[in-house]
Parts: C-alpha cells; sequence; structure tokens
C-alpha cells in the first residue's frame, strides 16, 4: 500500500519530465538543441506564481474545469499499477470506473470552454467531444479482449507483475495489434500530431491547445499538469506491454518500466517529428483504425484461445 | 503455440483494412505488393520438403507477385502522373466497417466449408475468403480503375491462397499457369489504362458509363 | 393495500375538487396540488414499505359477475412505484408556479384532473393482478396523458402532436390487446399466471407482440415517433412525468409478460440487446441532431430506453444461458436506470420548463449565457446532465455500471451470447461517449457563453416552488451515486419477484460492488477537495483580472460568432450521416451587396421518413379507396346499422 501510494506521487513528479522527452525527440529531429529537460517543472512553478484573467463571460464552471481535469487524471492513476506494482486502489470492474471519471474531466474542460463564448474553443470543444467517443468504443473492445484472456475486469490483473506477459503468452501476434491501438488512442486522447498539433500557431487547427486558451496562471498549471499524467496513464499501457519483463527486485523493475517508458515518449517524439496533423474530416478515420484494429485483435483470439 | 503461417495470414488480414482505409494508390499498391509476397512465400512453411522444381516455381511466384506486378503499376501511375486519391463510391468509414464484418464472417464461412482439416495455420482458409471478397469489394466500391485492378489482384492472391492450402505438390504447374495469366492480364490493362486515360484525361470509371448508347 | 387505496383516493380528490373551485384561480391551485401531492407521499411510504415486505399484498373486486378487478403488489409493482408516486409528487409541486395563467383557469383545473387521472392509473396499472384489470387503466393511463399533452390545444403542432400520440398509443394498445387475446384464447383465464401454461410457440407470439405494443409506450426505435413530437409539445411537468415515469411502464409491461410467460428463450435476449441498440444509439445522435431543448430531451428518453433494454436483455441471455449472476446484474442494472432516469430526466425536463418559460423559445441556438441569471436552474441542470451522462459519482453511472458487469459475464459464454454482449457492450460505451456530447452541448450553448438573442436576457428565476423540486432531485443524483446501497437493495427486491428461480438472492457479492463504487466515489470527491484547496491555496493574495474573451487577435467579437448547439453537433451527425440526413435550407448568396439571408437545418428522423411511405402512405391510399362510404346523408347510415343488425343476427 505505501510503495503504491509512493509509486503513485513518484509517477505524478515525473510526468512533466517525461513529456519533455517528446520536446528534446522534436528538437533533435529538427536539428536544434531544445529546451531543457525540466523545462516543464519550470512553466509550472512560473505559472503557479502567477495570477489569473477571466473572461467577462465566464461562471464558476470555468475555474470548475481545471480541478475536474485534473482530478480525473489523479483518480485515474490511482488505479494504474505503476512498473507493475499492485496500484493504490483496486476492485472489480475498476475499469469501467476509470473510463467514466476520465469522461467527467472531459465534460468539464469542454464545458469550461464553452463558458468562454469564444467561437474558436467551442470549435475545439466539439472536436474534443467527437474523437474520444471512438477512443471509448476502442477502450471497451480491448476490455472484451483482455477480460476473455484473464476474466477479470481490473487494470492490476492486466499491467501487474507476471501478467502482462501472460497476455503475450495466451494471444501471442493479436497483441501487436492491441499495442497499436492504444498507441492511436493514446495520440488521439491527449491530443498528439498527427491527430491535433500542441505546437501549431493558428486556433482554427487546434483542438485540446484552443479549447484552454482563456485560462491563465495556477488554473492553466493545473491543466497542463493533468494532461501530463493523462499522458503518462497511457503511455504506461504501451509501457508495459511492450516491455513485460517482470524483474524480482522492486527498483530494478521501476528502472525497467522507467526505461519503457521513455522509450514511448520517444516513440511519440519520433511521430511528432515525421508526421504532419491530418485534415480534420481525417481524424475520424484515423481514430477508427484503432477501433478496427482492436477488433481484429478481438476476434482472431476468439479464432486461437477456443 | 501459433503456426508461424498464422502470424503472417494476421498481417495479411491486416493489409485488408489497411487497403479498406487508405485512400492513396501507391499506399494500396505496397500493400498488394506485401500480400503478395507472403501469399507466395506460405508453402515454404506448409510443407516439410521441398522439391527443387517447387523452390523454382514458388521463388519465381514471389518475384512475379511481390516485385514485378507492383512495380509495373507503380511506374504506371508515375508515367500517367496519377497523385489524387481514390474516389469512392462506399464511404471510408462505412469500407473500414465493411472489413470488419468480412473478416468476422469469414472464419465462419470457412467453418461451413469445411477445409480446416489440411494441415497447417488454421487461418489460412478464412484469410482466402477474406481476400477474395475483399477484392471483389475494391472491385465495387471504388471508381477509380487502377484500384480496381488492384483489388482483382487482392482476388487473385485469395484464389491462390485456398489454392495452397487445398492441394499439395503438383498444384504449382497449375498455380504458375494461372499466374502466367494474371500478369499477361496486368499488361494488357496497363495499355489499356493508358488508353482510357489519354482518352478522358482521368480514371474515373464513372466516365465510362458515356459509352452506353 | 388499503393505504394505498386511500392515497389513490387523496390523488383523485386532487383531481375533482379544483373543477369545482376554478373560479378562485391561487385557492383551486393550492386545493389541487396539496391533495395530489399529500396522496403521493402517502403512496410512496406506502409503496416503500410494501417493497421491503416478504409477503404480497392482494385484492379483487368482482364486477357484475363477468369479471373481477384484482390487484397485487410484488416486489416488482412497488419497485414501480416508487418513481410513479415520487416524480408525480414533485411533479404537481412544480405545477403551482408552472400553471400561472388566470385567464385559463378552467383548462388549469382540467389539467389537475387529467393529471390525477394519469397518476392514479399508472398505479393501477402497474398493481393489476389480472388483463382486463391491466386494459382498463392503460387505456385510462393513454387517455388522460392524451388530453394533458394537448393542453395548449389552440396550437396547431399541438394538436398534430397530440393526434400522433393518440395513434400510436392506440396501435400499442390494440397490439398489446392482440397479445392478451392470445394468452385467453389459449390458456382460457384473465389471470396473468395462466399464461405460463401455453405452447412455446404462442409463448414467442404473445411476447413479440407484447413487445411492440409496450415498446410504442416506451419509445423503443421504430416505434418512438410519437415522443419527441408529445413531449415538446405537452407542459414540462407533464412531460417530466411522461417521460420520468409513465413511458417505463412499457418497461413494466415487457417485465409483466416475461414474468407471466416464465419461458426463458434466448430469443427474447436477442430481440432486447437489439432493440436497445438500435434505440440507445439513433436516440442519441438524433438528440444531438435536435435544436429544439425539449425534442432533444424526448430523444434522449428514447437512447435512455435503450440503455435500459439492453440491460434486461442482458439479464434474459444471461437466464437462458443459465449464468444467475449475469441475469442478476442486468435486471438490477435496469431496474436501477428505470429509477435513475426517473430522476434525471424530470429533472432536466423541469428545468428546460422554466427556461422555455423564462425566454418564451424552445431553441437551443436562441439562448446562452443562461447560467449568471439561473444560477439555480443552471446548476440543476448541470448536474441532471452529468448524471444522465453516466458520468460518476452520480446516479447514472450505477445502473450503467452493472450493466457493463453483466454484459462482461456474457463475454465468456458461447458465440452467441459472447456477439450480443460484444454488442452490448461497444454500444453502452458509444451511447455514453455521444451522451456526453449531448449534453456538454446543451449546458454549453444554453447556460453558458453569452445570450444569443433578446429573449435569453432578460431570463430570471424567483418561483421557490418550481426550483424546491428540481433541488430535491438535483441532490438526490449525488447521493445515490455515492451511496447506491440503499436503491440497490429496492432493485434487488423488484429482481427477486421476476421469478428467475433462484430462490433468495444473496445480498452480498452485489453489496460489495455498491461498496466499491461508494469508496471510489468517495475519493475521487476527497481528490477534488484537496485540489479546491490546492486551489484556494495558489491564488491566496494574486490578482484576478476581468476582461473580455480573447478573441484570437479579433479585436470585435459578437454573440452571434459563438459556436452553436448546431455547429457543436455538426461533425458528429455527419459521422452517422446514413440515419441523420439533414434538410438544409438557404438561399443562394448574389450580387455584390447580397440581401440578408438565412440558414436553416433539421435533421430528419429515419423512422418517421420510412414509416410515412411504407406505412402512412399505403394506409391512407387504402381508406381513401373507402370513401364512397360516407354519404353526408342520413339515410345510407340508417340502412348500415340495420344492415350490421342483420349480419349480427344471422352470425352470432
Amino acid at each position: 500500500m505505501i510503495e503504491s501510494i509512493i509509486l503513485w506521487i513518484l509517477a505524478i513528479c515525473l510526468s512533466p519530465f517525461y513529456a519533455a522527452v517528446i520536446l528534446k525527440v522534436k528538437a533533435f529531429f529538427g536539428g536544434k538543441k531544445g529546451p531543457p529537460l525540466l523545462i516543464h517543472y519550470f512553466t509550472l512553478i512560473k505559472l503557479m506564481q502567477k495570477g489569473s484573467v477571466y473572461s467577462n463571460s465566464t461562471t464558476f464552471i470555468f475555474k470548475m474545469g481545471p480541478i475536474a481535469s485534473l482530478s480525473a487524471a489523479l483518480m485515474a492513476l490511482l488505479f494504474l499499477p505503476i512498473a507493475g506494482r499492485s496500484p493504490v486502489l483496486s476492485f472489480n470492474g475498476d475499469v469501467i470506473f476509470v473510463l467514466y471519471v476520465l469522461g467527467l474531466g472531459r465534460f468539464f474542460t469542454i464545458a469550461a470552454a464553452m463558458d468562454t463564448a469564444s467561437p474558436f474553443e467551442g470549435m475545439g470543444a466539439a472536436r474534443e467531444a467527437f474523437f474520444p467517443i471512438i477512443c471509448e468504443a476502442t477502450m471497451f473492445m480491448i476490455l472484451i479482449l483482455f477480460f476473455q484472456l484473464t476474466g477479470e475486469l481490473t487494470f492490476a490483473a492486466y499491467f501487474t507483475g507476471i501478467q502482462t506477459s501472460g497476455l503475450w503468452r495466451v494471444a501471442g501476434a493479436p497483441m501487436l495489434f492491441v499495442v497499436m491501438a492504444f498507441f492511436i488512442i493514446l495520440l488521439t486522447e491527449n491530443s498528439r500530431v498527427p491527430v491535433d498539433d500542441p505546437a501549431t500557431h493558428l486556433e482554427l487547427t487546434m483542438i485540446h491547445e484552443v479549447m484552454v486558451l482563456d485560462h491563465s496562471g495556477p488554473d492553466f498549471g493545473l491543466i497542463e499538469l493533468g494532461a501530463f499524467i493523462k499522458l503518462l496513464f497511457y503511455s504506461t499501457f504501451v509501457a508495459r506491454l511492450i516491455c513485460p519483463i517482470h524483474a524480482a527486485h522492486p527498483f530494478v523493475n521501476f528502472v525497467i518500466f522507467c526505461a519503457a517508458l521513455s522509450g514511448v515518449y520517444v516513440a511519440i517524439g519520433v511521430t511528432e517529428s515525421v508526421m504532419a496533423r491530418f485534415r480534420m474530416d481525417r481524424v475520424s478515420h484515423f481514430v477508427l483504425t484503432s477501433f478496427a484494429l482492436a477488433f481484429f485483435a478481438t476476434v482472431i483470439t476468439l479464432e486461437f484461445v477456443k | 503455440m501459433i503456426h508461424p503461417v498464422d502470424i503472417l495470414l494476421i498481417l495479411v488480414l491486416l493489409s485488408v483494412l489497411f487497403a479498406f482505409a487508405s485512400s492513396r494508390l501507391p499506399v494500396l499498391i505496397r500493400i498488394l505488393a506485401f500480400q503478395g509476397v507472403v501469399v507466395s512465400i506460405v508453402p515454404f512453411f506448409l510443407e516439410h520438403e521441398m522439391t527443387a522444381g517447387g523452390i523454382i516455381f514458388t521463388t519465381a511466384t514471389l518475384t512475379i507477385r511481390g516485385i514485378i506486378i507492383p512495380w509495373s503499376f507503380y511506374s504506371m501511375i508515375k508515367k500517367m502522373g496519377i497523385k489524387r486519391e481514390v474516389e469512392t463510391i462506399v464511404s471510408y468509414n462505412a469500407s473500414v466497417f465493411a472489413s470488419l464484418l468480412l473478416i468476422v464472417a469469414a472464419p465462419m464461412l470457412s467453418h461451413k466449408f469445411n477445409m480446416i482439416s489440411f494441415s497447417g495455420g488454421t487461418l489460412i482458409t478464412s484469410t482466402a475468403i477474406t481476400l477474395v471478397v475483399a477484392g471483389m469489394f475494391l472491385l465495387m466500391a471504388r471508381r477509380n480503375a487502377i484500384a480496381m485492378v488492384l483489388g482483382y489482384i487482392m482476388m487473385e492472391n485469395g484464389i491462390y491462397l485456398i489454392g495452397t492450402a487445398l492441394s499439395s505438390g503438383a498444384q504449382h504447374i497449375v498455380e504458375f499457369g494461372i499466374l502466367l495469366d494474371v500478369l499477361a492480364g496486368v499488361m494488357i490493362m496497363a495499355i489499356m489504362l493508358q488508353s482510357i486515360k489519354q482518352k478522358y484525361d482521368n480514371l474515373d470509371t464513372a466516365q465510362l458509363s458515356k459509352l452506353k448508347e | 393495500m388499503e393505504a394505498f387505496f386511500f392515497s389513490i383516493g387523496v390523488i383523485i380528490a386532487g383531481g375533482t375538487l379544483p373543477l369545482m373551485l376554478h373560479r378562485h384561480f391561487t385557492l383551486m391551485k393550492t386545493v389541487g396540488v396539496l391533495s395530489i401531492s399529500a396522496g403521493c407521499l402517502i403512496g410512496l411510504t406506502n409503496s416503500l414499505f410494501q417493497l421491503f415486505r416478504p409477503e404480497t399484498d392482494a385484492v379483487s373486486f368482482k364486477y357484475l359477475h363477468a369479471f373481477s378487478l384484482s390487484f397485487v403488489i410484488d416486489g416488482l409493482s412497488a419497485f414501480f412505484l416508487v418513481p410513479v408516486f415520487f416524480v408525480s409528487f414533485l411533479a404537481a409541486l412544480y405545477s403551482f408556479h408552472y400553471l400561472n395563467t388566470p385567464e385559463k383557469s378552467f383548462r388549469t383545473a382540467a389539467s389537475y384532473l387529467f393529471f390525477s387521472l394519469l397518476i392514479a392509473s399508472m398505479t393501477l396499472v402497474v398493481t393489476a393482478a389480472n388483463i382486463i384489470t391491466f386494459m382498463l387503466f392503460w387505456e385510462i393511463m393513454s387517455l388522460s396523458s392524451f388530453f394533458l399533452v394537448v393542453y395548449d390545444y389552440h396550437k396547431i403542432e399541438t394538436r398534430k402532436a397530440g393526434y400522433l400520440y393518440f395513434v400510436f398509443s392506440h396501435a400499442g394498445a390494440m397490439l398489446i390487446l392482440s397479445a392478451f387475446g392470445l394468452m385467453y384464447g389459449f390458456s382460457g383465464s384473465f389471470g396473468f399466471d395462466g399464461a405460463a401454461i401455453l405452447p412455446e410457440w404462442v409463448k414467442i407470439v404473445v411476447f413479440v407482440l407484447a413487445f411492440a405494443g409496450f415498446g410504442s409506450k416506451a419509445g423503443v426505435f421504430p416505434f418512438h415517433v410519437w415522443l419527441p413530437h408529445a413531449h415538446p409539445a405537452a407542459p414540462s411537468h407533464i412531460s417530466a412525468v411522461m417521460s420520468g415515469v409513465m413511458i417505463k411502464i412499457g418497461i413494466y409491461g415487457i417485465l409483466r409478460m416475461y414474468v407471466a410467460l416464465n419461458y426463458h428463450a434466448p430469443l427474447f435476449g436477442e430481440i432486447l440487446v437489439i432493440a436497445g441498440m438500435i434505440s440507445g444509439i439513433l436516440g442519441v445522435v438524433y438528440a444531438l441532431a435536435q435544436q429544439d431543448i425539449k425534442r432533444m430531451l424526448a430523444y434522449s428518453s428514447i437512447e435512455n430506453m435503450g440503455i435500459i433494454l439492453i440491460g434486461l436483455g442482458i439479464g434474459m441471455i444471461g437466464m437462458s444461458s443459465g449464468n444467475p449472476l449475469m441475469a442478476v446484474l442486468g435486471f438490477a442494472g435496469s431496474l436501477l436506470h428505470v429509477l435513475n432516469h426517473s430522476i434525471f430526466k424530470s429533472l432536466l425536463f423541469m428545468g428546460a420548463g422554466i427556461v422555455i418559460k423564462k425566454t418564451g423559445t424552445h431553441s437551443i441556438d436562441a439562448l446562452g449565457g443562461l447560467m449568471k441569471k439561473m444560477r439555480i436552474t443552471g446548476m440543476t441542470f448541470l448536474i441532471g446532465s452529468l448524471a444522465i451522462s453516466g458520468l460518476p459519482p452520480l446516479n447514472g453511472f450505477v445502473g450503467e455500471f452493472f450493466i457493463y458487469l453483466g454484459g462482461f459475464k456474457g463475454v465468456g459464454l458461447d458465440k452467441l451470447s459472447f456477439v450480443l454482449s460484444l454488442m452490448a457492450i461497444i454500444s453502452l460505451a458509444v451511447i455514453g461517449g455521444l451522451a456526453l456530447a449531448c449534453f456538454t452541448k446543451v449546458v454549453g450553448v444554453v447556460f453558458q457563453g453569452e445570450p444569443r438573442s433578446e429573449s435569453a436576457v432578460k431570463a430570471d428565476e424567483k418561483e421557490p416552488m418550481m426550483l424546491i423540486p428540481m433541488v430535491v432531485l438535483a441532490a438526490l443524483c449525488p447521493i445515490i451515486g455515492v451511496f447506491p446501497k440503499a436503491v440497490f437493495l429496492m432493485a434487488i427486491r423488484g429482481v427477486s419477484a421476476l421469478n428467475l428461480g433462484y430462490g433468495r438472492i444473496p445480498f452480498s457479492p452485489f453489496l460489495e460492488m455498491t461498496e466499491n463504487i461508494s469508496q471510489a466515489a468517495a475519493v475521487f470527491l476527497l481528490i477534488v477537495f484537496c485540489m479546491l484547496a490546492l486551489r484556494f491555496f495558489l491564488y491566496r493574495q494574486k490578482t484576478i483580472t476581468r476582461t473580455g474573451t480573447w478573441g484570437c487577435g479579433f479585436t470585435r467579437p459578437t454573440v452571434k460568432m459563438q459556436y452553436t448547439g448546431s455547429s457543436y453537433a455538426r461533425s458528429i451527425t455527419d459521422f452517422f450521416k446514413p440515419v441523420t440526413a439533414l434538410n438544409e435550407d438557404h438561399p443562394a448568396v448574389q450580387g455584390v451587396f447580397p440581401a440578408k439571408t438565412y440558414y436553416s437545418s433539421h435533421a430528419r428522423d429515419i423512422a418517421e421518413r420510412y414509416m410515412e411511405s411504407v406505412f402512412v402512405h399505403p394506409v391512407l391510399f387504402f381508406f381513401d379507396k373507402l370513401r364512397w362510404i360516407q354519404q353526408g346523408d342520413i339515410h345510407p347510415y340508417i340502412g348500415y346499422i340495420l344492415l350490421a343488425i342483420v349480419i349480427l343476427l344471422f352470425f352470432v
């Protein structure tokens, strides 16, 4: 329990660092030196020290947005086995709970964007409402597959200890598609290239960044922190799946996990460097691919497991 | 333990999915090339001892399916300067859903035909059926003539796969004969497509309906 | 049982007294509201008491020796009585300030009469123990609700909606009656228990007929067409009762038939899951495409009926494949959703009612920024929206959670169950996501941002009797969401009355699940409070500036530039294009200085479209051919009567 809580706090603290890895990789591809790896910590501290500017159009919901999205991310992380150790909380069906809690965070993020009466933020909100629908379907498709393989409905049963390598042993090649599907979900849910470009200069083409245009100061800091944690949450799935090794010593285990996690972030960085953002109407097409992959993996596994 | 052929075939099934989702011709051609390679190396895994003739024929198949046909398509679109996306009759999202349904339905069909008794992987017949139906679907749902020909090639890949699964030993000669026919067909089509292109300045088959009456 | 009839007596008195007092408007309303709500409260306490009593109550009245009116309150009836009495109680309170036009005094009095009849007939349908009783009160329920829908009868669209509702409820009643007729023909008894001895194929036919009939009341796709017309036309407290509880009586009918037939064919589960899936997904897609706030809520009811049907279907699959846990989870989950939906849907209709009353417009795109002027309405509507999107820690999540768990139990069973469970789970996930999009749209466009038209500027909220019911309902949402144990026990009582043949259902495995939800919700609330504290700490002694919204470089934004509900929903409805064809109307812009132009769009319901071409036109054509019977002269009519008598004499 204590160990799990320590890991939880560690994961929260490490999430800004990992997010900076993406920047570094992108800088490398661009032939630049890039910002320091601790850049996000500096940004967070700077934001926390500032005051805020609020739009006259906004109500209390605007201030609830950052809190809800950060709380949802923190809550989700509580159920996640970090480095293959058992999570802080776990119960039968916790996966459903976590997905819906993240939905709550999304609800308030969208509501906060709509609160500003800005046409740009409304546009971003509409997109934020659309793409995760398909992501959710994919997630549940993967859950059906995992339930078939393990008979359990908890993150702990999929990502703890030797369980993950067990998944690979039973399902084999289809797990590769699950990894790909997870990666697509990761890119979509966290608004990365090719779904969304957080670094673009034009607000019209953004999804997540445009929704938080009017947030400033500590509020914006909380949103940023929530986004980092959410990214870590999804990256952990992929990291555990591509590196299901479970060492006996907890410390060695943690190091291996961190290395795998860096691998995932580097992969995100490489994706961002080599790909361009999709046209908006193509995004749904791209996200649908993840559903197709997950569906495919499930059907194929059904053929083998029998 | 999964049979190695099955892993390859899973990738083929996946490529069907991508073929349905992709809107660019070069991608479609690459997918076809990949399918051709996989389909022609399957016999290596299925038969325990290969005769020298078998090896030669299989290698020749590999060259034609995996390299010559895709390459000729590639050079064709390069020569014609086609960069536009494939126009569809059935939209891409609907195509993806159709391919999912297909992938679910194919194993059921193959169970019905009871063709899985043959040695080797469990997926061969269902993959073959998927390829045949997917090829037909591409023929039906795409307007671009090249995409349609590619659909035809995909169908042919599936038929070859069924042949591999059902017969053993002497099948190479028959298969090779078919392959040469296909090759000839592709060449003829290349010429025809070129003249269509010259005549109508694009390859939209909807233009052909002008020929009616 | 006496207490039950006493409560109905009080409710009916609350309907008749206003008729005599209609000259004194306020007095009439006070008497009506007090009496109806008192009756509902008595009924509510009694039904809660009945729910937790082990034995069932039955009573029977003979009528002319021909048939008897008999009533029974078992666990299932008692479970459905709870939302009926509760929502009616709050709707009655709400009506006090909602019906505030003294000029329409007599009409208001009549509406109280029909309102009390509706409540009484709903409770009596739920407790009916034989076919005749059931059908009698079913008809009274349909008719009284029809009169309530046409309250604003001077408006043409209201009359149209009422007519549509009338046709649908009677076509449905016809199907139910034919199912009952078959039952009576084969078993020879009016009681529901006689149905257990029917041959199997008759059971299937009876169930399918009854499903279609009850489905038309419950708003199951494609029998839902009346719903999006009738709900916007009716006064809001009536919409709340109709959508909150009356359409659930259809669900009750399906369950009652399932109990009576006592036949666990896999087909029943298949029908329900597929029907639920279609109603669920299409319901919410159409809800998203609506521009009228009450129409949108009506479509959202169709969606929630879909969720309930999916749960029932999962329960039935669990029964037919012999998996008790799956069966209980499915049934209990959908019963919970029945209760929860009655809470948040009536809340949302009441909220929409205030908005429409204060702004005078139904159109979502004409509103905006109401949160600042209508704080309580906005807050409660927000809570209702969160709950209906199925988000924890609110009550909507609880029912869906159990349905999910039941669905996952089916994944491990045979191939057919696997396919159905997969469809159920994926459609629940998609419905959840779409519902979130739909209700962020409503909250975002109606209550947030800036007012989009004059009518939205001058809104206020002062009437306590309208706000109190909403606050009560809104408070229940998080309470049930965090402590679902009590309502879950109620649902289990309802499930044990289904005669599943498992004997007493053990509580402990399910209680553990509810406790897990409570615990997780508590942890989540704790985190939220910590974050609030952190935020408070971060904002100590900071400068807060207020200014206009950042316009991305544009310096003169107007409220017209805001994203509208239609544009918000457009990308999603485009994704579902085959079923949500948009009718667009805008003249082309011409000339260098174009004249003022307009754009309007309207999503067409696919069921409505096909029903028109496949059903309505042929029927009209057929009856057009029979026009010659109507001569307009009295003599042929007397001839017809004579002819009928002669035929009857010869053949009967």
